[in-house]
């Protein structure tokens, strides 16, 4: 049986559209997205609006998360990561873990078979 | 003979299959506790019972509404001579009941552990209060129930506060059978419990307390929600109540609920189930505030019929006023006056819905009563179609009507300062606005085209332009409420799905918005809409991403970037270009126009921009040069348009090969596209001789060429020509200017230097040694001085830190002197 690996991403907003596009284009069926926020270099600010100062702590971003076979991982990181990039600052970050244990919960397939 | 429980079960089995399971309502109810009360009545004759018992049916067996899936609600009420015999007797009884299937809920009590039981439990009391004979001892049993309704009876008041809180626990923990999509019809608020709790209350006071109306509201009400109920235990075989989604279409179907244009099925089955729960959840409430002493009598013989449709709006706009709901005498008044007629409002009639609107929580608690007498939709046709109709998304938790009525609460406590701490930026906006009539529409309105149509915005845009005419709301008023309504998504949608460090979308956003006005108007209701649609909807990562755009639209209306001239001359321009363009593929100019920056349209007339597109539109070859000169408008000077993939240094190479070929820069302006391509702008002359022939075009494009290709270094060149020339002729000093403030996205620095040759080469150059990229520059000269200006970027696309400003300065004087 083939290793599963898990393909997290943290990405701007905007960029999803993009990211699912690319995805679907080679074929990944599903994936997770998450509302998140945090910060990496692209720190907390002091957001202005006529004099109203507030304090905003964490930036947002949107996590991708999807689960590949093991020798898929490589086309779909390339696919994320261009989709992704705008060339400034914030365009976030890429892991690759591996899944220990996948399982369709519906049928009970194990690993590449579940996904 | 057949075992009288098998020819019980036969019986109840042969009631559930007479009708659809869509019609078994109140009536079958109480045929079904018919057949129980034979049965048992009949078990009991031939059980030996002990003397000093009687065998009661209580709870909703007590009230004659036994549904499929229902308990069977028992009581043996015995006098305490015969405890053992008694005992015996029940398990006797009760145990082949048991065992043929039946789910009994069963006491036995004395009259005295009667009343112990109803002092400690509410819902023992109820259940009593609902008791009646079967068999037995008729003495017994009144003697029990009479001590149970004495203490209630002795002080109702008490006995309304034990219910309400009971219900209030009840709606805490199943929430409202009125607007939740998998409602809970028994005990949600306005379901079937609540009914009955108005009735306890009634036999606690001894009195009635509903008017008529109201009384064949709550029975229409009953019955429906009876019939839901028993759908639902005859749909899933078992007991359950709550109307999960997984059921509604089949139950729609068996109750005659069919698909109507702009309403499917189980939206219609929804939608009657909330506005009967409706009734419900509001008469409960109402009947727990009569509970108390009787009001006088009298006031409602005084109260005339209410003749123009604009005194029922006044009405209601009193009580709001005062911070009351209408009274039940103002209740019959307004259910007994005539139904305005559809039409063009009077005047009145607008100032007194105003005023309700202006009254805060008070005007909509009005509007919502207005709404239950059907009035609402009387006045406003197009509420007709929001009312009570569910939303399926992930977001919305109540049906439309109620979101809108939500908003418009919401809407009116901020403008009256009522703003949760941690929304500053709501708390400013507020302040900036002084139409609150425009505001409060708005929020009542934006939603109004959800109606089935599709496309809700579009729609609502319309229908508030109907409704808004027909109010005689005027203009600049009725300007606004189109606009907050047909924008309403504007600031969420771009916030969460665009790119907000692209300036250019901000401008484009701040030309849609046109004022600041408008800006806080569309913030607040996004606020309100968001508060009023659930807690998914106003997450602290949207919030974050609607004030980013909130802010940086603002921040642009404030340097004057864009404002309604600017907006007004920038669509002007575009427009005038499109027609200029009208042989073009129309999706081509299109994409030509998202490309450019707004600052070139707005610095490039449309007759220059329409010769323009030919070289910019067609995709640009990472080493490809395109240029084009034109005469100018003054004599000996000329245009010249370049357009190449941006890089850094670019621009600092077109102005050295530019030099180099002889061509002195009077002015100059370049853009940057989205897909980063440079469109740059000159007006140049001859440094030598009026005239500019191709010979000279032709050694400025193979110069840039080879600089490109990196064949020829321009420095040592650009000296040499220096040297040729002389010193300006008046000397002034070089200034530099870094400022931060003046744009969100980049920093922008003025250079201010004598003009001479070569001058934009060496500013450029510097701006390169930086790395820091040109996104759009003006060079203007004037007489002897020439004045720079660029907007630039880090190679991380962010505007220049501190630490950097002194480096450019530096920078600068090295290279240009002093």
């Amino acid at each position: 049986m083939g290793r599963v690996k898990l393909v997290t991403a943290i990405v701007k907003p905007h960029r999803l559209d993009e990211v699912k596009e690319a995805l679907r284009e080679i074929g990944v069926n599903g994936l997770t997205t998450t509302d998140v926020e945090g910060f990496g270099r692209q720190r907390g600010h002091t957001e202005v609006y006529r004099g109203a100062e507030y304090q905003v702590d964490f930036v947002p971003k949107v996590k991708v998360e999807v689960l590949v076979p093991d020798d898929e991982v490589q086309g779909i990181v390339d696919a994320v990561v261009k989709a992704a990039r705008t060339g400034k600052i914030g365009d976030g970050k890429l892991w690759v873990t591996d899944a220990e244990q996948v399982i369709r919960i519906r049928t009970g397939e194990m690993g590449p078979d579940a996904l | 003979m057949t075992d009288p429980i098998v020819r019980l079960r036969e019986e109840l089995a042969a009631l559930d299959r007479a009708y659809s399971p869509g019609h078994h309502g109140l009536w079958s109810a109480r045929r079904r506790a018919e057949i129980l009360d034979t049965a048992l009545t009949g078990l009991f004759a031939v059980a030996d019972s002990p003397p000093g018992m009687a065998l009661a049916a209580v709870g909703g067996f007590g009230r004659r509404e036994q549904l499929p899936g229902s308990d069977v609600d028992l009581l043996l009420a015995h006098d305490g001579a015969h405890v053992s015999e008694v005992a015996a007797f029940a398990e006797r009884f009760l145990v082949p009941l048991w065992d043929a299937g039946f789910t009994l809920g069963h006491a036995v009590r004395t009259p005295a552990e009667a009343k112990e039981a109803a002092a400690d439990h509410p819902d023992a009391a109820t259940a009593m209060l609902d008791g009646r004979l079967l068999a037995g001892d008729p003495d017994v049993l009144d003697h029990l129930r009479a001590g149970v309704l004495a203490d209630v009876a002795g002080d109702p008041a008490a006995f309304a506060g034990t219910l309400r809180t009971a219900a209030h626990e009840r709606h805490e923990r199943f929430g409202s059978a009125a607007h939740l999509l998998e409602p809970e019809v028994k005990e949600g608020a306005g379901g079937l419990r609540d009914v009955a709790t108005i009735g306890w209350l009634e036999l606690a006071t001894g009195r009635a307390l509903l008017l008529p109306g109201e009384r064949s509201s709550l029975e229409a009400a009953h019955e429906f929600l009876t019939r839901v109920r028993s759908a639902l235990h005859l749909e899933t075989g078992r007991r359950t109540d709550r109307l999960v989604a997984e059921h509604q279409a089949s139950i729609a179907a068996a109750m005659g609920f069919a698909d109507e244009p702009r309403l499917p099925a189980v939206d219609g089955l929804m939608r009657a189930l909330f506005e009967h729960a409706r009734q419900v959840a509001y008469l409960t409430q109402s009947v727990f505030d009569r509970v108390g002493p009787a009001p006088a009598a009298g006031r409602s013989a005084q109260m005339r019929p209410l003749a123009a449709p604009a005194e029922i709006l006044t009405m209601a706009a009193l009580a709001a006023e005062d911070g009351r709901p209408l009274d039940a005498d103002e209740l019959g008044a307004l259910s007994a006056s005539p139904r305005p007629m559809a039409g063009a409002w009077s005047g009145d009639a607008r100032e007194a819905f105003l005023r309700i609107l202006r009254a805060g929580d008070a005007g909509v608690t009005a509007l919502e009563a207005l709404d239950r007498l059907d009035l609402l939709a009387a006045f406003l046709p197009e509420w007709a179609q929001v009312r009570c109709r569910p939303q399926r998304d992930p977001y919305h938790r109540f049906t439309v009507d109620v979101h809108l009525l939500d908003a418009l609460a919401r809407m009116g406590r901020m403008l009256a300062g009522d703003v949760p701490a941690e929304d500053p930026v709501a708390a400013e906006a507020a302040r900036q606005i002084e139409d609150h009539d425009g505001l409060l529409l708005g929020a009542l309105l934006h939603d109004i085209g959800k109606n089935g149509e599709g496309g809700h915005v579009a729609v609502g845009e319309r229908l508030a332009a109907d409704a808004l005419e027909r109010m005689g709301v005027e203009d600049p008023t009725r300007d606004l409420v189109s606009f907050m309504v047909g924008r309403h998504l504007l600031l969420p949608d771009t916030a969460t799905r665009r790119d907000l460090t692209d300036d250019d979308l901000i401008l484009d956003v701040a030309a849609t918005i046109g004022t600041p006005e408008r800006l806080a108007a569309l913030y607040l209701l996004v606020v309100a809409d968001a508060g009023a649609t659930g807690p998914a909807a106003w997450t602290p990562w949207r919030r974050t991403l609607v004030r980013e755009l909130v802010a940086k639209v603002q921040r642009v209306f404030d340097r004057g970037d864009m404002g309604a001239e600017l907006a007004d001359r920038l669509t002007d321009r575009i427009d005038r270009l499109r027609d200029l363009l009208i042989d073009e593929p129309s999706r081509e100019v299109e994409r030509h126009v998202l490309r450019l920056p707004r600052s070139y349209f707005l610095s490039v007339e449309p007759a220059q921009a329409a010769k323009h597109f030919s070289l910019i539109a067609p995709e640009v070859g990472a080493h490809e040069v395109r240029s084009a000169a034109v005469e100018g408008a003054r004599p000996g000077a000329y245009g010249l348009l370049v357009v190449a993939m941006d890089r850094p240094g670019l621009l600092s190479w077109i102005a050295g090969s530019l030099s180099l070929a002889g061509l002195s820069i009077r002015t100059a302006q370049a853009f940057t596209t989205d897909d980063e391509v440079a469109v740059d702008l000159f007006e140049v002359e001859g440094a030598f001789e009026p005239q500019i022939h191709e010979g000279r075009w032709r050694e400025f494009r193979s110069v840039l060429r080879k600089v490109l290709e990196g064949r020829i270094s321009l420095d040592h060149r650009v000296d040499d020509k220096r040297r040729h020339y002389p010193p300006p002729r008046r000397p002034s000093p070089v200034t530099v200017k870094v400022d931060q403030q003046a744009s969100d996205f980049f920093t922008i620095i003025e250079v201010g230097a004598p003009d001479r040759i070569g001058l934009l080469y060496d500013i450029t150059r510097t701006l390169a040694d930086l790395h820091l990229d040109v996104h759009l520059a003006k060079v203007t000269t004037y007489t002897d001085r020439v004045i720079d200006t660029f907007y630039v970027r880090d190679e991380l696309g962010r505007k220049v830190d501190r630490s950097g400003e002194s480096e450019i300065e530096a920078a600068f004087r090295a290279r240009l002197g002093t």
